[in-house]
């Protein structure tokens, strides 16, 4: 259990001298226990209080960073198993695979594929973040690095999957400032590979065809002095990578090991063997369970869509609602006549209010309102979803400018605001929807039959 | 120094619950650990797979499931159907028709069918109300008579109905009682108490947890599994240590990303394959988070969940 | 003659029938000869009920009429006379049987007879609901064919069960009163041994719906008793045969109403509550489903106006009111008081005063309205938690606009409203409704005065309601943690931090402030299975911090395991955790050895260097967090605020407003406690300091006794 702000606090300097940029030391050690800053901020924290609490707050798993820039991104750094627990800090990420194997025609037309998967979902951007570029032997090393080459082109971290430690040192060397992952040190080669990853400063993935010699690899290159690594659960069986993904999270943070306590990498593309509908399942089970970089034989909307969804409701945080964007939705081919449905921009309430809405066919505008985030009840109970904060919402989107109809169904477990809207909108006329969403499809026909 | 892995085994287990009869009946439940976790120890039945039809016949799937049905008439030529294909384990029936919002069809004319789709196959039966409890009150209580024998699970009662439907599958028929709440742990527990306060056995209960689509709200989802994992295993609660049956068909094949037509959204192709996906990804998330059966809709998404499973298990 | 005597000799003639019918029986047919009813499973369900044993042929019927007489001892002790009426029953049922023999159809319409499995798995489901509140068994005949009717019809419109026997049957059947399983009306037969059917259907009840084996005597009479709402309702003149049925009836828990004064007279023993005089047929209904505590659900609202909640939020301009009732001009009052049961006509609605026709359109005037309940599980206590309900309920009815609450309220009735028709008496109608309705697991009877009369108003606002809200103030000033056995969990806010619980206790009220240690009591006496659940204090830990091991299992328990341990009055040590609806949150500034307290309206920066959304984002989601908790504004001058680290003394500093609102009762304490004037002078709040060397520089000019504490880490 990592440490608790009071204890930080207790070897704090005490100076509020608001150096470090929070305004007094209490703050400043309430945000190191969170992880939000580092110790190193403070100048005046002793070496010996530094170490302890170092040794103290390390996290049970590693936090990696790859790629470069605006690219950079971290994997792993979780502290829990469970969501309810505690936020999931880092996103699984999904590459898609290239071989040296394939054939030029091939390349291209996986090439073109990748960037059309890319779209907005409640503020995310939702694309194939890396490309997983792997080395066949017989195809040559120089085939390979023209595949890396081409590869980079499409501006994606790259995962090089080499495990021949020569083609591998070139090959980084073409993309080096990308700070891609060079996935290949096993426990022939990893001393090698190490050489290769540690020079370029990225992370090396490990393999292993056991999970034991997976865990001794992983062992022998920390003694290495390396600790920027990655494990890759494998593509013997399902069974087995699922087992090893879970094992070594657990073995990390139930217990503490350290030596498992490193992001992962799960080759869905082979352990699917090309069944499409099958690596759609993978993508699902290991962004629920504990891959931090799922590869895939390709990206399609129809994978994606759900999948983008699943791991945006995964990483959220539990105490932290998803947000819509407030404004006007025009939905079932509204014009400025429909009528008007307002609610909270609670992206859950969002998605079943919408849904329902869509359902009943009616043409009307949804006007979102923004409150905070949160559910009817609860923006209501805070006061963010007021008869005064709609009206002043309405006034600041001039809801009025961009619509006629003045006809405003509002949802029925705030009925309680009619009375104080119709005070606050003149011109208004206030409908009370039904208090659950299921109902609504049944009213909207009805009012506007 | 091979990998050493603390077991992750626990005292409690969820119950086994038998659904159906003679040598098609299926079990779920009675595992000790997470789901999948068979490195801690070994799971005793593999979650099971059942594929969905519904009183609305042909004319109420997508066009892609109505292909897979062909030459299908009637309701019953579906069932028929329906549990030949790859990896069923089960078949369930859901009278959507009955709401009274919707096609309000009489109770009469669905317990008919219910009946008529019972004798036409062998495979163990769910039936799924309508989602209006006060019709469904009705409905399943009917159901529940004319499904006596069979062992069937009753999906489902809910806190404004448990005592007509609890009381009509639990005791009267000795169905299987599904008990539905709205992703809560707190509401699953008390339903389940209240059920078992009425009298049913908390060994003939299912549950129900809710679910949604990936994408919409799931995080509720895989926290109430989760925590009623959790609490059933590690704390040995029994009053959540009941298997949980999702139907997930119902869920993922009304949202857009599953549903809108390949002409209204050119970019994201083919309608089939995003339907099927969409039903893939969910049930594995759910399957992911405990749930020890599924309620698919499309044969293909059957076909790929079953794979997954015996892959895993 | 005593009870005893009538039992005794009803049930010996009955068992010497049943032995010559059997005798009769073999005779003819020859032992071997089957004996079954039609359609079930259970054999001679009641038999097969009482001893687990089958009956095929009339050779085994004779053999159980051996064990019926094992029953009949006869000791003069009540057991003798219960186990009398069971044998009577069984022997009535034997008696039944031999009417069945060969598959004859003894029974002609309109009457059943036996009734098979099936209708009684179809009856159970609304039984086990309560979609069918009771059973009523009518036997014997009505001083009238038109009383009968009347009995009947008043038990139907209630959705009750009405099995009935003998005379009763061609009452009904002369006034052409339709009957049948499909109107829940049913005949069984004319001899009083048809009795024995309905019976049969309780036995087959406990069998089928209750999982009761066969032969478990006790258990099958436990559940007749707690889970067949059924009585009797005797007729005429009781006979020793129907006395000897009625004694079987009471065993199984059912009482038995009759209008026999005589006999009962004669009798003289009193069985309480399941032997029950009463002369007038008229009040046969409410006596019965009394007796049996059969509460009935309410559907509707008898107003002339709707009531929905979508009404809630009207508000009803000076030129659409009809009439105004207005407590901060005139006296006005709204109370709820629990009664005797016998104090209480239920559903009485009285009207003290001019109606609201009387008075001048746009008028403003007196109100009060005292709603008075009873019930076995009443208690005082829960007399606020109505009252704060009123402000909803009456604001549900369309065209009337409600605000405030005890001595301080205002009512609007609009035109539209009035000229449909609605009353003062409706107001009586609706609060009577939704009490009954919504609190019926504590409330049976309920009654509704309004007072429209100015001068009564003044009188009732002063001498009744005043005292009682005092009372209730003074109550809750001198409850105290010390002075209960338990505490309440709230788990309310799992749904989305799924970890916190929140302990509350009379001191400490749930930290969202909305929940009291009587809230939670009350939620918990009226949703057993609810998220207030009694925790008990029976194994303290350490008292200085306020930790109990049985709190701390209930804590476990309810967060499912992810919180270990923790205390009531400690902000340090093993401080309680918080879920995010906190109304404040007090943290430790370690300068001026204090703490600082925000609440969630505070937009600004506190000394402790954080504002309210970032010390929230760090105390919230269930997680323990020493130094910072999350806790109601009243909790803030309770004598347990941080006990374990010296009270209220530790406060230094909270925004200005909140200052303000909790200045009374802090300073209070503070005066109580340590003798210190005025408190809440020595406490910085945002005018004076934002930071912690200000405000350290305004507590040393303050002499704050924070200062001098011992320190706090």
């Amino acid at each position: 259990m990592a440490l608790k702000g009071l204890d930080i606090f207790k070897l704090s300097p005490k100076k509020n001298c608001k150096e470090c940029g929070s305004p007094t030391c209490m703050a400043f050690s309430m945000k190191v226990a969170q992880g939000a800053v580092s110790v190193d901020a403070c100048p005046y924290f002793s070496e010996d209080a530094k170490a302890q609490l170092n040794e103290a707050t390390a996290p049970p798993m590693k936090t990696i960073k790859i790629g470069a820039g605006e690219n950079e991104m971290s994997l792993g750094g979780e502290t829990v198993l469970f969501r309810h627990e505690k936020t999931f800090v880092s996103k699984t990420r999904y590459a898609v695979s290239l071989c040296s194997c394939m054939d030029d025609a091939a390349v291209d037309a996986k090439l073109a594929e990748i960037p059309k998967v890319d779209y907005e979902r409640i503020g995310e951007r939702m694309f194939v973040e890396l490309v997983y570029v792997n080395y066949a032997e017989k195809a040559g090393k120089d085939r390979y690095l023209e595949l890396v080459k081409k590869a980079a082109g499409l501006g994606r971290v790259l995962i090089l999957g080499c495990t021949d430690p020569e083609v591998a040192k070139e090959a980084v060397a073409l993309v080096k400032d990308t700070k891609p992952v060079l996935n290949g040190a096993n426990a022939s080669n990893y001393e090698a590979m190490n050489e290769v990853a540690k020079e370029a400063g990225i992370a090396l993935g490990v393999q292993g065809a056991d999970i034991n010699e997976l865990y001794d690899t992983v062992a022998a290159i920390e003694k290495l002095g390396n600790k920027n690594l990655l494990i890759d659960a494998g593509s013997a069986s399902i069974k087995d990578a699922f087992a090893t993904a879970v094992q070594f999270r657990k073995a990390a943070i139930k217990d503490s090991n350290r030596t498992c306590g490193y992001p992962s990498i799960v080759r869905a593309d082979l352990l699917s063997k090309g069944d499409a509908h099958l690596q759609a399942a993978l993508a699902s089970l290991f962004t629920m369970k504990y891959g931090s970089i799922v590869v895939l034989d390709q990206m399609t909307y129809a994978e994606a869509l759900p999948l983008y969804g699943l791991r945006q409701n995964v990483f959220t945080d539990p105490q932290k609602p998803m947000k819509v964007e407030p404004g006007i939705y025009a939905l079932n081919g509204a014009d400025e006549n429909s009528i008007c449905v307002t609610t909270v921009d609670f992206a859950l309430t969002y998605f079943v209010v919408s849904g329902e809405l869509e359902r009943s066919g009616v043409p009307l505008n949804l006007i979102i309102n923004d409150a905070g985030g949160l559910s009817v009840l609860t923006s209501w109970a805070a006061g963010k979803f007021s008869a005064s904060s709609i009206a002043k919402f309405f006034a600041e989107q001039d809801i009025e400018g961009k619509l006629k109809s003045r006809k405003l169904v509002i949802p029925g477990k705030v009925a309680v605001l009619k009375g104080e809207l119709e005070a606050k909108l003149p011109g208004w006329e206030i409908i009370i929807a039904p208090n659950e969403a299921v109902q609504l499809v049944k009213f909207m026909k009805e009012i506007t039959a | 120094m091979p990998f050493t892995a603390k077991s992750g085994k626990f005292n409690a287990k969820i119950n086994t619950v038998e659904i159906g009869t003679g040598d098609k009946a299926i079990k779920i439940g009675g595992e000790n650990v997470l789901p999948f976790y068979t490195f801690d120890d070994a799971i005793e039945n593999a979650p099971k797979v059942g594929i969905e039809i519904t009183d609305g016949g042909m004319e109420n799937e997508p066009e892609c499931i109505q292909a897979r049905y062909e030459g299908c008439a009637t309701v019953v030529d579906m069932a028929k159907k329906a549990v030949t294909f790859e990896g069923v384990d089960f078949l369930s029936l859901r009278l959507e028709g009955g709401d009274p919002n919707g096609k309000n069809r009489s109770t009469e004319e669905l317990i008919q069918l219910v009946k008529d789709v019972a004798d036409a196959v062998d495979v163990p039966l769910v039936v799924c109300g309508c989602k209006n409890v006060e019709k469904d009150a009705e409905l399943l209580d009917k159901a529940a008579a004319a499904l006596e024998g069979r062992n069937a699970v009753i999906l489902a009662a809910k806190e404004e109905n448990y005592k007509t439907i609890g009381a009509s599958a639990g005791l009267a028929y000795k169905q299987i009682v599904g008990a539905e709440s709205a992703v809560d742990i707190n509401l699953a527990k008390q339903l389940n108490v209240l059920l078992t306060q009425l009298g049913v056995d908390g060994k003939s209960i299912a549950m129900n947890v809710g679910t949604a689509a990936a994408g919409y709200g799931f995080e509720y989802v895989v926290s109430t599994m989760d925590r009623i994992k959790a609490a059933a295993l590690s704390q040995n609660d029994n009053t959540l240590q009941m298997p949980i049956i999702t139907p997930v068909a119902s869920e993922v094949w009304g949202v857009k990303e599953a549903v809108a037509s390949e002409a209204d959204m050119p970019e994201w192709g083919c309608q089939e394959a995003r339907g099927i996906d969409m039903e893939i990804e969910t049930a594995t998330a759910v399957l992911a988070s405990g749930s020890n059966a599924v309620i698919l809709r499309h044969p293909e998404s059957v076909k790929t969940i079953k794979t997954l499973i015996t892959e895993l298990v | 003659m005593t009870l005893f005597d009538v039992v005794f000799s009803g049930n010996d003639t009955v068992y010497g029938l049943t032995e010559g019918a059997i005798d009769a029986a073999i005779a003819q047919h020859g032992a071997d000869k089957a004996v079954s009813f039609p359609d079930t499973a259970y054999s001679l369900p009641c038999y097969y009920g009482v001893t687990g044993t089958k009956i095929g042929n009339l050779g085994e019927l004779k053999e159980a009429l051996g064990v019926v007489k094992t029953l009949m001892t006869r000791e003069k002790r009540l057991n003798d006379v219960f186990m009398s009426g069971v044998a009577t029953a069984l022997c009535a049922e034997f008696i039944e049987v031999l009417k069945y023999i060969d598959g004859a159809m003894p029974y002609e319409a309109p009457c059943y007879g036996h009734l098979g499995d099936a209708i009684i798995r179809e009856l159970g489901v609304p039984l086990v609901t309560g979609d069918i509140p009771g059973v009523a068994v009518i036997l014997g005949s009505a001083p009238s064919a038109e009383e009968a009717v009347a009995l009947v019809k008043s038990y139907q419109a209630q959705g009750i069960l009405v099995t009935l026997v003998g005379g009763v049957i061609d009452q009904l059947e002369s006034q052409g009163y339709k009957t049948g399983a499909n109107v829940r009306v049913i005949p069984l037969g004319k001899d009083v041994t048809s009795v024995i059917h309905v019976v049969s259907v309780a036995v087959r009840a406990a069998l089928i719906f209750g999982n009761i084996k066969p032969g478990d005597a006790a258990g099958l009479m436990e559940y007749t008793f707690k889970r067949v709402p059924a009585f009797v309702n005797a007729l005429g003149a009781l006979d020793p045969v129907i006395v000897a049925c009625g004694a079987g009836a009471i065993a199984l828990g059912f009482p038995v109403v009759t209008n026999d004064v005589a006999t009962s007279e004669a009798v003289n023993i009193k069985v309480p509550k399941s032997l029950i005089v009463q002369p007038d047929i008229a009040k046969f209904n409410a006596t019965s489903l009394e007796a049996r505590d059969i509460k009935l659900k309410i559907t509707n609202i008898d107003i002339p106006v709707a009531f929905a909640s979508a009404f809630e939020g009207e508000i009803i301009r000076r030129g659409d009111m009809q009439v105004e009732f207005d407590g901060s001009r005139v006296d006005c009052f709204e109370l709820v008081q629990t009664k005797d049961m016998t104090e209480i006509e239920d559903h009485k609605i009285e009207l003290i005063g001019p109606d609201l026709d009387e008075f001048e359109v746009g008028t403003k005037h007196s109100i009060g309205y005292i709603v008075e309940v009873a019930g076995k599980s009443m208690q005082s206590d829960f007399e606020p938690v109505f009252e704060r309900k009123f402000h909803s309920y009456l604001n549900c009815v369309e065209g009337m606009m409600h605000t405030g609450q005890r001595d301080m309220i205002r009512i609007r009735i609009s035109k539209d409203t009035f000229n449909a028709g609605l009353r003062a008496k409706h107001i009586g109608e609706v609060l009577y409704a939704k009490v009954k309705s919504e609190f019926a697991a504590v409330v049976d009877r309920c009654q509704v005065k309004i007072i429209t009369d100015p001068a009564e108003c003044t009188k009732l606002r002063h001498e009744l309601a005043v005292p009682a809200f005092d009372k209730r103030d003074e109550r809750l000033t001198t409850l105290t943690d010390e002075s209960v056995d338990v505490y309440y969990s709230c788990i309310m806010c799992q749904a989305f931090s799924p970890s916190h619980v929140c302990v509350v206790t009379p001191e400490r009220l749930g930290l969202c402030g909305a929940v009291s240690w009587l809230d939670a009591k009350a939620t918990n006496e009226l949703d057993p299975q609810g998220p207030c659940q009694v925790i008990t204090k029976e194994k303290p830990i350490d008292e200085r911090i306020g930790e109990y091991e049985d709190v701390n299992e209930a804590v476990r328990k309810f967060s499912q395991g992810a919180l270990e341990d923790v205390s009531l009055y400690s902000i340090i040590e093993k401080p309680m955790t918080s879920c995010g609806c906190f109304e404040c949150i007090c943290g430790i500034e370690p300068l001026s050895n204090g703490v600082c307290i925000a609440n969630r309206e505070y937009a600004g920066m506190t000394p402790i260097g954080m504002t309210f959304p970032e010390l929230a984002s760090m105390t919230g989601g269930g997680v323990q967090t020493p130094g910072f908790m999350g806790h109601g504004k009243h909790f803030i001058a309770s004598k347990k605020f941080m006990k374990a680290e010296g009270g209220i003394e530790r406060i230094v500093w909270m925004p200005k407003d909140l200052k303000d609102q909790v200045a009374d009762r802090l300073n209070a304490t503070a005066k109580e406690l340590y003798g210190i004037d005025n408190f809440t002078d020595m406490i910085g709040d945002e005018t004076i300091a934002e930071d912690p060397e200000t405000l350290l520089a305004f507590l040393e000019e303050k002499g704050h006794p924070a200062l001098s504490m011992e320190p706090m880490m």
